[in-house]
């Protein structure tokens, strides 16, 4: 059985990618499962989604904790710990990263020894990359070796058809030379040996302990902890403040920031909370004397890297 | 006739669709909504011809699905978790109306606390209402069923609502290849609706649904109720034969899996339940004899069939994916009660609570508590039940805990 | 009559810059609920316990998380209100029974989405106005059940596409007039908001928590996802409600409504619909201007009427 995992964001389309393959698959006569992975996650956040394929009816469900082939749609949920793009990562799993970096230097920078494949990164705006999941597909197809390139074309034209013909076209095109590209390593991608009832690890079982409803109803005694959450992780735009144009005004970006991600220093300007800013632009929309700007958060973080102010 | 991918909220769509019904009453609930959405969608562009409207609240929903009932047309509807209790009152009510309808729920954990992810806690706690349960593994068992709970609640030996149930995630929004049956063949194998004497009309005036006052009606009626369910089985036995006849697809009331020579077997309910036959598979692999039974009928209970099939078994483990607080399994106390003081009935008889809030079962775990059962045989000795819970779990609840400072109460920090 | 003092806040100046309600909640990027919740929980603050219905606020409080710096309690979708009446009666005992201190004592508000409070929630809400509840009431209104994926509710506007309305017409129904229901009750004070008027609606919590009694609040909650327009266009979206007069902005107390921001020169409804795709249908593949021209003659009949009743009040 294949078994292929799905990392993105919410919005950049994973829940369609995996469509795509799954349909492609089917069209090859295989048995398929694909689904989406839903949480409490919005726009930007890391959500994954998966496909199995077999010759015979899969009786597995649920989550791939060890994929044969791991697609990162984008690179930078890599480092995002509640993303799990490594969980279950070891030398016999490929993995496809749509990155603007080499493959050997994510494989230095992983330390992992399987096979690493990039595609190149087209936009700036990652919120933005309608084609990815396409893109990735396409790639993903060739690299599974078993899919043709009409059962890809069919699964497109399926999965996308209600969208119009423009769209299937453009995805048509991007899936396509993504298949192309990869045709060196047609195949490269392997399934793996059924766990044997033999010799398997013993589950840890543990006997829950009684505890007292002061400790065990679910209640939470801490204030305003959810700052522990970094939801500047879903931004794909960053926005910044240019403090020579800034007005100082009457804060009206931090009145209107949602998520109240602005506050305000003891000069009195904005200061904007990066770990929080979900990259909404609503104040760089709102502010009077335009001085927000928005700048693509890569950019930004190759910048900060670089010891520069973004 | 087709088979395409289709998640289990669509295939219950399809099947609500292929029955010709005519009314939808709806309320939308994660992860049930897309059903309605896609019923709403082919009404809108005239794929189907029925009336879907939504309700303010499940309460509402199911009042309305049973009274349309009562005036003699075709109902579908469906909700999951909160709102099959939000229901719950009405679930009594209309099932006592005798009048036929189609509810599917699609399972998801109960609050407190509040989840998305299913176990059955859900639709056990329909349990005792009147309305039969059909339990499904697959996105195809979700179509097929929807199709024979019609029948299976129209006969005229029965005529009571059917609840056809499905896991949340794990079905809902999972497509698996599923064979859309042909619409002609699908009408002529549900049939036009027959209301019978079900019906408002003018020139025959009827007082449904009345109070009675006394024990010795309401025990008549209650008990009336009871016996049509028991005719569930038969109907459904012979439902489900025709079914296989017209589309080879074979539900029996009790899916059997690899038990003819099995000395152990596992039994359990729903989409996890295809783990389990994985599980199966790898055991037997490796020369242990083990099968599974799953009930795909839940109301009426097939204790007969259980019977049958378990008749000098040597050991079951019965995994639930359910708790009843101060109790355990609930389907391993119905199965107690189904198999106590027969003659052959295996004497180890286990239970597993697993599952809960859509947490994993692995391979590995089916594997163990194949071994457990084993080792309960050879020392005749029955272990308490046991949760499927790790040590790493409960690490991680713990850092959970650490993080709320539920330790201030533990303290007494704050008074 | 009613006393109620000057109000603190005449200017966005005078509101506060940095903000109670904490950060890292799962609420969507430029989410108009949370902007307005943020604003309102600043005037509020942390002695107070936030009585929670099913919907997209829910997920505020995720077990370990929470971003209240006060109390919560999730109850269901139906029954907030009398949920807010349990908390309520028991700290009135355990004040008067002299167990707590009265420093000890807190607001409680109810914090539900459109879906439970024009629907499934009217009914206990209906009760605890009837029984005159000591409680503050916030409606995040984002006009149909957006946790679910935006299927039309009780508030949904007309002609708007929703999940469950996506017809070439879309949604035939009309938005209820939850403001007008709820002042038949004849509470201590309703309100309409909107965090993109942040002085106004400062100004009508300020008020509020001023008063007893049932406290109820409308706010308009553009939704990025919901009505499907981008993230960063929700503050302009929100004022081109109010331009338009789509959004009156008001206020009912002691039997009278108050417009408190009456638009100079309404926009065209237009204006605001062709920036969101729920009603692009409207405009694509060809401008159904029947339509757009009866939203439009609702809201002029509306302000009429407004008219009407404000020169009468002056005679």
């Amino acid at each position: 059985m294949y078994r292929i995992r799905f990392h993105g964001r919410g919005g950049q389309g994973m829940k369609t990618a995996s469509r795509i393959l799954g349909t492609a698959f089917f069209l090859q006569g295989y048995e398929v499962q694909d689904a989406p992975r839903y949480g409490a996650e919005r726009r930007g956040a890391p959500i994954f989604a998966y496909v199995r394929a077999d010759e015979t009816p899969i009786n597995e469900r649920g989550i791939i904790t060890q994929a044969d082939l791991v697609i990162v749609a984008d690179d930078s949920l890599v480092p995002v710990p509640g993303a799990g793009v490594l969980a279950g990562v070891d030398k016999h799993t490929v993995i496809l990263i749509n990155s603007d970096e080499s493959p050997e230097v994510w494989k230095q920078r992983l330390n992992i020894s399987g096979k690493v494949f990039t595609l190149p990164v087209e936009t700036e705006d990652r919120a933005e990359l309608r084609f990815i999941g396409a893109t990735c597909t396409g790639a993903a197809a060739k690299l599974l070796g078993v899919i043709t390139r009409e059962s890809l074309s069919q699964a497109i034209e399926e999965e996308l058809g209600d969208l119009g013909h423009a769209v299937v076209e453009k995805n048509l095109h991007k899936a396509l030379t993504a298949f192309d590209l990869m045709k060196k390593h047609a195949g490269c991608v392997s399934t793996m040996e059924k766990t044997s009832a033999a010799n398997y690890t013993r589950p840890a079982w543990v006997e829950l302990p009684f505890e007292d409803a002061r400790i065990s109803a679910p209640s939470i005694h801490a204030a305003a902890n959810s700052v522990q959450v970094k939801t500047g992780l879903w931004r794909t735009q960053r926005p910044v403040i240019d403090y020579e144009h800034c007005s100082g005004c009457w804060w009206v970006c931090s009145t209107f920031c949602p998520d109240g991600a602005i506050n305000v220093t003891e000069q009195g300007l904005p200061d904007i909370d990066y770990d929080h800013c979900k990259g909404c632009m609503v104040c760089v929309a709102q502010c009077p004397p335009h001085a927000i700007h928005a700048i693509a958060e890569e950019v930004a973080q190759a910048e900060e890297a670089k010891g520069g102010q973004a | 006739m087709k088979r395409k991918l289709l998640t289990g909220n669509g295939a219950a769509a399809w099947g609500a669709r292929l029955a010709a019904t005519d009314y939808i009453p709806a309320f939308p609930i994660t992860p049930q909504t897309e059903i309605i959405e896609a019923l709403g969608n082919w009404i809108d562009t005239d794929e189907m011809d029925a009336r879907m409207v939504t309700l303010e609240s499940e309460h509402s929903m199911i009042t309305s699905a049973g009274a349309a009932a009562a005036t003699g047309v075709r109902v579908f509807s469906a909700t999951s978790s909160q709102g099959l209790l939000y229901g719950m009152e009405m679930l009594y009510t209309v099932a006592g109306w005798r009048a036929p309808f189609v509810l599917v729920n699609v399972s998801r954990g109960l609050s407190s606390p509040i989840t998305l992810e299913p176990d059955h806690n859900d639709i056990l706690a329909a349990r005792d209402s009147g309305f039969l349960q059909i339990h499904c593994s697959t996105c195809q068992e979700v179509l097929d069923s929807t199709l024979m709970a019609f029948r299976l609640g129209e006969d005229p030996r029965v005529r009571l609502p059917v609840i056809v149930n499905l896991d949340g995630f794990y079905l809902s929004f999972t497509r698996e290849p599923v064979e859309i049956p042909d619409e002609t063949a699908a009408r002529q194998f549900v049939g036009d609706y027959d209301p019978e004497n079900i019906r408002f009309r003018a020139s025959s005036p009827v007082s449904q649904a009345v109070a009675v006052l006394g024990g010795s009606p309401y025990s008549y009626f209650r008990y009336e109720s009871h016996l049509a369910a028991q005719n569930g089985l038969a109907v459904y036995d012979e439902i489900a034969t025709e079914f296989a006849e017209r589309f080879g697809r074979s539900y029996t009331a009790i899916e059997s899996y690899r038990t003819d020579d099995a000395e152990l077997v596992f039994v359990m309910m729903g989409s996890f339940a295809t783990k389990a036959r994985e599980a199966v598979d790898r055991l037997r692999e490796n020369g242990q004899a083990v099968g599974l039974l799953r009930p795909r009928l839940l109301r009426p209970f097939p204790a007969q069939h259980f019977q049958q099939l378990l008749a000098g078994k040597k050991g079951v483990a019965v995994i639930d994916q359910n708790i009843s607080m101060g109790m355990g399994g609930v389907l391993h106390s119905e199965l107690a009660s189904a198999l106590y003081g027969q003659p052959e009935s295996p004497r180890i008889l286990l239970s597993f609570i697993g599952g809960l809030g859509g947490r994993d079962i692995s391979l590995e775990e089916f594997f163990e508590i194949s071994a457990v059962t084993q080792r309960a045989v050879e020392e005749g000795q029955v272990p308490p039940p046991r949760l499927l819970y790790t040590e790493s779990e409960l690490r991680e609840v713990r850092k959970l805990q650490a993080v709320a400072k539920v330790e201030r109460d533990e303290l007494g920090e704050k008074k | 009559m009613t006393e109620v003092k000057a109000t603190f806040y005449r200017r966005m100046k005078d509101l506060p810059s940095t903000h109670l309600l904490g950060t890292g909640t799962p609420m969507c990027s430029g989410c108009g609920g949370l902007e307005a919740l943020h604003q309102v929980y600043d005037v509020i603050g942390e002695k107070s316990v936030f009585v929670n219905a099913a919907g997209c606020m829910t997920l505020l409080s995720v077990y370990p998380f929470t971003p209240f710096r006060g109390s919560w309690l999730y109850t269901a979708m139906a029954s907030a209100p009398a949920g807010a009446q349990g908390v309520r009666d028991a700290l009135d005992i355990l004040l008067e029974k002299k167990r707590i201190p009265p420093e000890e004592n807190m607001e409680v508000v109810v914090l539900t989405g459109d879906g439970s409070a024009y629907g499934m929630g009217l009914s206990a809400t209906s009760g605890a106005m009837e029984r005159n509840l000591d409680f503050l009431y916030i409606c995040y209104d984002n006009e149909g059940y957006g946790n679910t994926g935006q299927q039309y509710s009780g508030a949904t506007p007309h002609a708007a596409k929703t999940a469950t309305s996506k017809g070439p017409l879309g949604f035939p129904g009309f938005k209820k007039d939850l403001f007008s229901i709820w002042a038949a009750h004849k509470p201590a004070y309703v309100a309409t908001v909107i965090g993109t008027e942040p002085v106004d609606l400062a100004r009508k919590i300020e008020k509020a928590r001023s008063l007893k009694g049932p406290r109820m609040i409308i706010a308009l909650a553009p939704c990025p996802p919901g009505w499907d327009f981008d993230p960063k266009e929700s503050v302009e979206i929100g004022k081109l409600a109010v331009k338009s007069g789509v959004w009156p902005l008001k206020e009912y107390i002691d039997g009278k409504v108050t417009h408190t921001k009456i638009p100079r020169q309404r926009i065209p409804v237009e204006d605001y619909l062709k920036h969101q795709g729920r009603f692009a249908h409207l405009f694509e593949p060809q401008c159904n201007d029947a339509l757009i021209n009866e939203i439009q003659k609702k809201v002029d009949d509306y302000w009429d009427e407004v008219q009407k009743t404000t020169s009468l009040d002056k005679e």
